[in-house]
């Protein structure tokens, strides 16, 4: 009985959601007129190429319009691996008895393929971030292609081990350089994450000011991140008591 | 100016990225820097609030794109004094709890103090932004923390209420994040000012499916019945001192939040009294399930969402005196409910029992915190001299103004229940036979300071309700004039 009252309810739910999308025209321009906008959409859109110099007017969007929101994303992410670590911290007597990552014997084909890999996938995460101003991906997308990276190395090496050291200093360095960046725009232009005015020209490698600058550091900052939490999350034992 | 609003933000996001470097330098960094963060938001908001009460409200822009465009903190009356508020209770439970988990060696402190810390900061987050959407990335940041925190302790049953509480949160973000979409697309901004503006314009069936979106979403974050199932057990489950910050910090942040979107961006009539309404059965239910407590962490937890729900009805009234009384109940829960917390945790440390009958008898172990702890629980209840009198009696005044005459004696039959169970657990602590007692771990000197200081400020603004219903008065007026909010933010182009 519960169950179908359940149904019920969802699928009211459902319809009702359904009736009120319907209502929003799909793929129709709401931007608005671009010269004189009166919508975020189009503002955005006007000020990417001409403000920015940004090609890519989302990065434009997630770096500097709305780039407090990306810090706080960035911090979401932080917060989600450290408290990831704080519940699946092992005490210290338990640190010393050896704990193995969960992963199956691989064979010398993958193996020999990984290492093969490894390397161009890092190339590619760092190409996809370096150039998130000027195609599409950015610091988020290049960050998770860096951590596939590495999760391709945790399961088919039962030893290979990430240096915890340098990935503990390169994401705290990263973090605190993308806060300082926003802390130089506050103190050189008055306002928090404030761009350069000398921003270069549209399609060139250096050009929309900080922006690349930034998503470099948050690009470096979610790959460690990533990695992180893929490497406490493969060290769970099965069935480990707790 | 030198000081602006998005140090808020700043200076625990730098320290957060920072302390695990600093912890490799200096061991006890970890517990320090959270505690210098804290101070330091504390000593800005006072600054600030000084600088809002000479030259008006503040308007920050972020990223140098002007208000409707970019995002921008706004600091009226209202955020500021909530802002305020928070940080300085986020000091205090940091003080409270500085030597927590002394004896547990490296690693694990410092993910705890991080996320202690983000957790107050994304509160004030919450409050201080004028952007739709970046407050849903603030709630974000507190909900991971939260759920983090309560499941700390994975030997006891947080694991469990931690899932719970992750679960509930994460349906409140998608529909919150539905709730903006559907107004996005209506009004093509995300600034809270320009929605507020361009409300009038939108067709009255977007409105009420985003307006109930908002309400289920937000309604998760502020304990409201029946969506605050999560809460007895994320209260209970959670180190004391983060209970603390629940009731203090993160309950008062979804209030907030609530109370933001219905007053100032959405027109729709009759919310008033859906507020009334869900606020009273929420006040309800919570004190007759706090009064079958036997555990007194979940006692209190309980009593909690009774006092939001007395909040959302005070709130309801929207009078400018009753929105006076709401937030001065804001301001006495947060601070009675953290002493409460903090007292109570340490008659569940001293006692083998967690449940109530673990306080027979315990003034004779720990005089001054039975003490404080009495103090509270007279003060929640609303006896004078001490602050709950006057929240409650601001409530009452502006109820009778309004002719709400069995709110008026519905209220005052639910502070009887509220009567009986803090009375019977005072009276345990006083009058009960004692038990056979271990060693009692006295209370730490800086834990002592921090409930001291709150049951300082209990007494004397019982006494001297004057030195903030000023502010308080402010703080009301700026919530309720919306007009004056929409011009000032926008009337910067």
């Amino acid at each position: 009985m519960k169950k179908y009252i359940i149904f019920i309810l969802i699928a009211i739910l459902g319809w009702t959601l359904a009736q009120t999308f319907k209502a929003i025209p799909f793929g129709a321009d709401r931007r608005g007129d671009l010269s004189n906008p009166n919508k975020v959409a189009a503002y955005y859109l006007r000020q990417s190429p001409e403000t920015l110099q940004t090609a890519n007017s989302i990065t434009a969007i997630v770096v500097n319009f709305r780039g407090f929101d990306t810090l706080g994303e960035v911090t979401v992410l932080f917060l989600a691996a450290t408290g990831l670590a704080s519940i699946l911290y092992r005490k210290e007597e338990e640190d010393k008895t050896e704990v193995e990552r969960v992963s199956l014997p691989s064979s010398s084909l993958v193996r020999t393929g990984a290492k093969i890999l490894f390397p161009l996938i890092l190339l590619l995460g760092i190409y996809v971030f370096v150039h998130g101003h000027l195609t599409p991906g950015g610091g988020f997308q290049g960050g998770a292609i860096i951590a596939t990276g590495f999760l391709l190395m945790l399961i088919t090496y039962k030893h290979f081990e990430t240096n915890h050291n340098v990935m503990v200093w390169l994401e705290s360095l990263a973090g605190l350089a993308f806060v300082l960046v926003g802390l130089y725009g506050l103190f050189m232009y008055g306002s928090f994450l404030q761009n350069t005015k000398s921003v270069g020209t549209l399609n060139d490698l250096i050009s929309g000011g900080l922006i690349p600058l930034i998503y470099i550091f948050i690009g470096i900052k979610v790959g460690t991140e990533l990695t992180n939490i893929l490497d406490i999350l493969l060290k769970i034992k099965p069935g480990r008591e707790q | 100016m030198v000081i602006s609003p998005v140090h808020y933000i700043v200076a625990p996001l730098l320290a957060a990225f920072a302390i695990p470097l600093l912890t490799k330098i200096y061991k006890d960094a970890a517990r320090l820097v959270p505690g210098i963060v804290l101070l330091y938001n504390v000593i800005i908001s006072f600054v600030l609030m000084h600088y809002i009460s000479q030259n008006g409200m503040i308007s920050e822009v972020i990223a140098g794109w002007k208000a409707p465009w970019g995002i921008n903190l706004v600091l009226t009356p209202f955020t500021g004094f909530l802002a305020t508020m928070v940080s300085v209770l986020g000091f205090i439970i940091w003080l409270y709890g500085f030597r927590f988990k002394r004896t547990l060696k490296g690693g694990v402190v410092k993910y705890y103090e991080i996320l202690q810390m983000m957790m107050v900061a994304g509160s004030i987050g919450v409050i201080i932004t004028g952007d739709l959407f970046n407050m849903f990335v603030f709630i974000e940041i507190v909900g991971i923390t939260a759920y983090s925190l309560t499941a700390f302790y994975r030997e006891r049953n947080g694991a469990e209420a931690g899932f719970k509480y992750l679960l509930i949160g994460s349906l409140a973000s998608t529909f919150l994040l539905l709730a903006i979409l559907i107004i996005y697309t209506q009004t093509g901004t995300l600034n809270m000012a320009q929605i507020a503006e361009r409300m009038s314009f939108v067709p009255q069936s977007m409105k009420i499916t985003a307006l109930i979106f908002f309400l289920i979403a937000l309604g998760i974050e502020a304990e409201m019945f029946p969506l605050n199932t999560w809460a007895p057990d994320a209260y209970e489950q959670a180190p004391s001192p983060t209970s603390a910050t629940f009731a203090a910090v993160v309950s008062i942040a979804g209030i907030y939040a609530l109370v933001r979107v219905l007053f100032t961006l959405f027109d729709v009539s009759g919310v008033h009294n859906y507020l009334i309404v869900m606020g009273f059965v929420t006040m309800l239910i919570a004190e007759i399930a706090a009064i079958s407590q036997k555990n007194l962490k979940r006692m209190l937890a309980y009593s909690s969402i009774g006092q939001v729900g007395l909040v959302l009805i005070a709130f309801g009234i929207g009078s400018k005196l009753a929105v006076l009384g709401a937030i001065f109940l804001m301001l006495n829960h947060a601070v009675i409910k953290a002493l409460l917390f903090m007292t109570g945790s340490y008659f569940i440390y001293n006692s083998d029992d967690k449940r109530l009958i673990g306080l027979n008898g315990m003034h004779k172990q720990l005089p001054y915190v039975s003490a404080l702890f009495s103090l509270a629980a007279f003060a929640i209840i609303g006896f004078p001299p001490f602050s709950g009198f006057w929240s409650k009696f601001y409530i009452l005044i502006s109820a009778s103004d309004q002719k709400m005459l069995y709110l008026i004696i519905g209220i005052l039959l639910i502070t009887i229940i509220e009567l009986v169970y803090y009375l019977r657990a005072v009276g345990r602590i006083y009058f009960a036979k004692e038990e056979m007692k271990a060693v009692a771990h006295k209370p730490s000197s800086n834990a002592l300071l921090a409930m001291s200081l709150l049951a300082l400020f209990i007494i004397v603004i019982g006494i001297y309700p004057d030195i903030i219903t000023g502010y308080l008065n402010d703080a009301a007026g700026a919530l309720l004039d919306k007009a004056h909010y929409i011009q000032q933010i926008l009337g910067s182009k």
